[in-house]
């Protein structure tokens, strides 16, 4: 299992370094709507978690990603 | 404080000197081993000069080798001496000691950070030598290219990415890589989606296989659920960008909504009509602007139905009334050239309808498929792309021993292959089914095998379970030379390019051989698992035609009919005895609607009797054959031995004086037995009898049209103009004379 930041710089092909609790749809490139579907695939495969649609929609940047994670019960 | 720390570091070395020194045992090890976690806190360029110094037979003893090496390599990249950590890497190798990859990674970064890009891509070659399939690794590698500009090279790897790691999300970076790099090369071709849903995600999927089959594409996907303005608009985004081809997508579901609610049978009814009556407006419309092929999905139930098992039992069941929308779609579009239904139902049910499609991502974005099925319906829309840009190929070549049946003939005899009908041996009967198959559509097939034809004969003769014989294959070579050279014997043999072939081969050397050397073959790879070779063949998307012509279906009788024209020109003393002897009959006649489909693909593939080479497509195609202003021709020629069916066709612009020949073209199977002077009298004829006062030829030489340079002038034509590339040539049928060949018995079916 892997961090948010990990899977995000996965998702969208850039480097690890430059992703952090702040990086959202506005800092990332490809981070769009159907980039957040591929992002919300990664992250429930990671995990292992079947996330909630209305919570997919709270999904603005790597902090509340994991925050909503843990309300899941998953620490990432 | 300071130099008691630098003393006791001393002290350290100086142990860790003599631990390796001497002969080592238990706890000596025990010893180096807290020494030298020391000297790794502290001071780990040290170590490593001690370690190098090492023989490989003092290293054996070092506890924990390989773990000591790559923190020493981490650590030595931690201070940044990266040269060291590279030597630490080159010795380990030459040491023989595996090291986790994921050092080579660390040290590739650092060094691409630090600038070094040479010494970087050095690191990351070593990392893709050990594992091929390191996406990280290959990742490294995009940049590295990226930044030394090869182009080409980072295109390549992207297209590798995504084979290896076909997701969505890596399909759509690759996709947005692919924009900031520029240009690969590559046939251009523009593909337009329209869909009722959101199909974005499949572009990057399209993209990748273009690209595998040489192609540069450009995409067009009209606004969401858009479409029918854009077809209506004529100057809308979708028309601006001229499609070759368009893929329409409209989701039951979009057209009847009502689908979800059980619907009643006067209601299915009613909508089984209105959609019948919306798809075939919104495609004529379509087609009355823009002059691509269209492949409209098949519609599709998202899911059981709600009837459950009565569901086939009830007038208003939904199966069967999919079923037969999509009939009447398959009639409509079937009765055209330039539409097809693309079997939607098929592809999905090969990507598995559970795997395919997420509720989640129907509800959140109206998209519909997931990754393996939006890489299924790619992977099957390439079969309309390629007949569309000419990548048909035309030949497959085969291997013997393993391919077409198991074991080597030469060792175990004929009665010792696997091939009958059980296991083993009937999974190669089945290939070879297959492959018959692909005759009948006009596919050509060939051997390239190491072999001894005495070993060989006896099986493609006698051997009861052969389902292939001798004379469906239209060339061989059966020897022990280098299969390329075999290959490029067989393409010129058959007369056709190296890009027609697929070879299979079930010798992966064999396969890499003809890869490296003959890239334009395709070669395919082939499961170790012979029971896979069958459905590995018919995934191939590389055979297929936009019609099939009888030429199609007459091809393979034709070499045949070749081999034995030849043998009588052999034996045949003189030219004109041999012309003669072939009793060659031509008809002639005016183009109807039913030739458009053979005459555009002649147009398209005749290179070198060809006076103007105009690639026309279908739609102009037919509006020629419709025109007032225009005569078509068509020439059918056979001799004593078979049918060659249509080998020649010309288009002729009437002005009020004056006729032009805008094309002329004759198949090269029929070249050099003057046939063209058939066709070219007809044309003279039509004209005189109408007083037409000049009949006027345009040549454009081209690199591949030698052969018809001397055409018009052959003739009694006088070159009148030159201009910009185009010669025009001029005859007077009141005056002028042309002759038909005495060997050739003409008939005109003129209308």
């Amino acid at each position: 299992m892997r961090t948010v930041e990990e899977v995000v710089a996965g998702v969208f092909g850039v480097e690890r370094a430059s992703v952090d609790e702040s990086s959202c749809p506005e800092t990332v490139e490809g981070w769009d709507s159907m980039g957040h579907l591929n992002l919300l695939a990664a992250l429930e495969q990671n995990f292992n978690v079947s996330i909630d649609i209305g919570d997919a929609v709270e999904m603005v940047n790597v902090q509340k990603i994991r925050e909503i994670l843990l309300a899941y019960g998953v620490r990432g | 404080m300071k130099r008691t720390a630098e003393d006791g570091l001393g002290k350290w070395i100086g142990a860790a000197e003599v631990a390796l020194l001497e002969s080592v045992e238990e706890a000596t090890a025990e010893r180096f081993a807290g020494l030298a976690a020391g000297l790794l806190r502290h001071c780990p360029q040290k170590l490593w000069d001690l370690l190098r110094e090492a023989s490989k037979g003092e290293l054996d003893e070092v506890p924990a080798l390989e773990n000591l090496l790559e923190r020493l390599a981490e650590s030595l990249v931690g201070v940044g001496r990266l040269a060291e950590a590279g030597d630490l890497l080159r010795a380990a190798r030459h040491w023989e000691v595996g090291l986790a990859g994921s050092v080579y990674r660390q040290l590739a970064q650092a060094q691409m950070l630090s600038g070094e890009t040479a010494r970087a891509e050095e690191t990351v070659r070593e990392l893709l030598k050990r594992d091929p399939a390191d996406l990280d690794a290959l990742r490294l590698l995009y940049r590295l290219l990226g930044r030394t500009g090869r182009t080409a090279e980072a295109h390549d790897v992207l297209s590798r990415l995504v084979e290896l790691d076909p997701t969505a999300a890596t399909a759509a970076w690759a996709f947005r890589e692919r924009a900031k790099l520029g240009e690969a090369g590559g046939r251009p071709v523009r593909i337009a989606l329209l869909s009722s849903y959101v199909l974005d995600p499949l572009i990057p999927f399209l993209d990748v296989e273009c690209r595998r089959a040489g192609l540069s594409p450009a995409f067009y996907v009209t606004p969401f659920n858009q479409y029918t303005q854009e077809v209506l608009d004529p100057s809308s985004g979708l028309h601006s960008f001229s499609p070759e081809i368009v893929f329409v997508a409209l989701e039951l579901e979009d057209l009847f909504p009502g689908i979800r609610r059980m619907p009643s049978v006067d209601e299915l009814a009613r909508s089984r009509d209105e959609i019948r009556g919306t798809v075939t407006a919104l495609i004529r419309e379509l087609h009355a602007r823009c002059p691509g092929l269209i492949v409209v999905h098949e519609l599709a139930l998202t899911g059981p139905s709600p009837h459950g098992i009565l569901d086939n039992r009830r007038g208003d069941g939904l199966s069967r009334w999919v079923e037969n929308v999509n009939r009447d779609l398959a009639d409509e579009l079937g009765s055209q050239p330039h539409t097809f239904l693309l079997p939607l139902r098929e592809v999905l049910a090969r990507a598995g309808t559970e795997r395919g499609q997420s509720r989640k991502l129907r509800y959140m974005a109206r998209m519909r498929h997931g990754d393996a099925a939006l890489r299924e319906l790619a992977r099957y829309s390439m079969r309309y792309v390629k007949p569309v840009k000419g990548l048909t190929r035309k030949c497959v070549v085969v291997d013997l021993d393993g391919t077409l049946w198991g074991g080597v003939v030469g060792e175990v005899g004929a009665d010792g292959i696997q091939l009958g009908p059980t296991a083993p041996g009937i999974e190669f009967v089945d290939f070879q089914e297959a492959l018959l198959n692909l005759t009948k559509r006009g596919i050509l097939l060939a051997i390239c095998s190491k072999n001894n034809m005495d070993d060989v004969m006896p099986v493609l003769r006698e051997h009861k379970h052969m389902v292939l014989r001798e004379e469906h294959f239209s060339a061989r070579r059966i020897n022990w030379r280098n299969k390329a050279e075999n290959l490029a014997e067989i393409a010129d043999e058959l007369n056709i390019g190296l890009d027609s072939l697929v070879f299979l081969d079930d010798n992966p050397v064999e396969r890499e051989l003809i890869r490296r050397l003959l890239p334009d073959v395709l070669t395919v790879e082939l499961p170790r698992d012979a029971s896979q070779l069958r459905a590995t063949l018919e995934n191939l998307t590389d055979f297929e035609q936009l019609a099939v012509t009888k030429e199609d279906e007459l091809r393979v009788g034709q070499y045949e009919a070749n081999r034995l024209r030849q043998a009588l020109k052999r034996s045949s003393g003189r030219l004109d005895e041999y012309l003669h002897s072939l009793e060659m009959r031509a008809d002639i006649a005016r183009a109807r609607a039913s030739h458009v489909a053979r005459l555009v693909q002649m147009f398209n593939k005749t290179n070198q009797f060809n006076t103007t080479t105009r690639r026309y497509q279908t739609q102009a195609m037919a509006q020629f054959v419709a025109s007032p202003d225009h005569r078509v021709y068509v020439l059918e020629v056979a001799d004593r031995f078979g049918e060659h069916g249509i080998v020649g066709a010309a288009i002729v612009r009437e002005e009020r004086k004056t006729w032009h020949i805008d094309s002329f073209l004759l198949s090269c199977r029929v070249m050099g037995l003057s046939v063209e002077t058939v066709l070219l009298k007809q044309i003279y004829d039509a004209a005189r009898v109408r007083a037409i006062g000049r009949l006027v030829g345009e040549f454009v030489p081209t690199v591949k049209n030698g052969p018809t340079a001397d055409f018009y002038r052959r003739h009694g034509f006088r070159l009148d103009g030159d201009v910009r590339g185009t010669q025009t040539w001029i005859l007077d049928p009141r005056v002028d004379r042309i002759e038909d060949p005495a060997w050739i018995a003409v008939t005109v079916t003129e209308e």
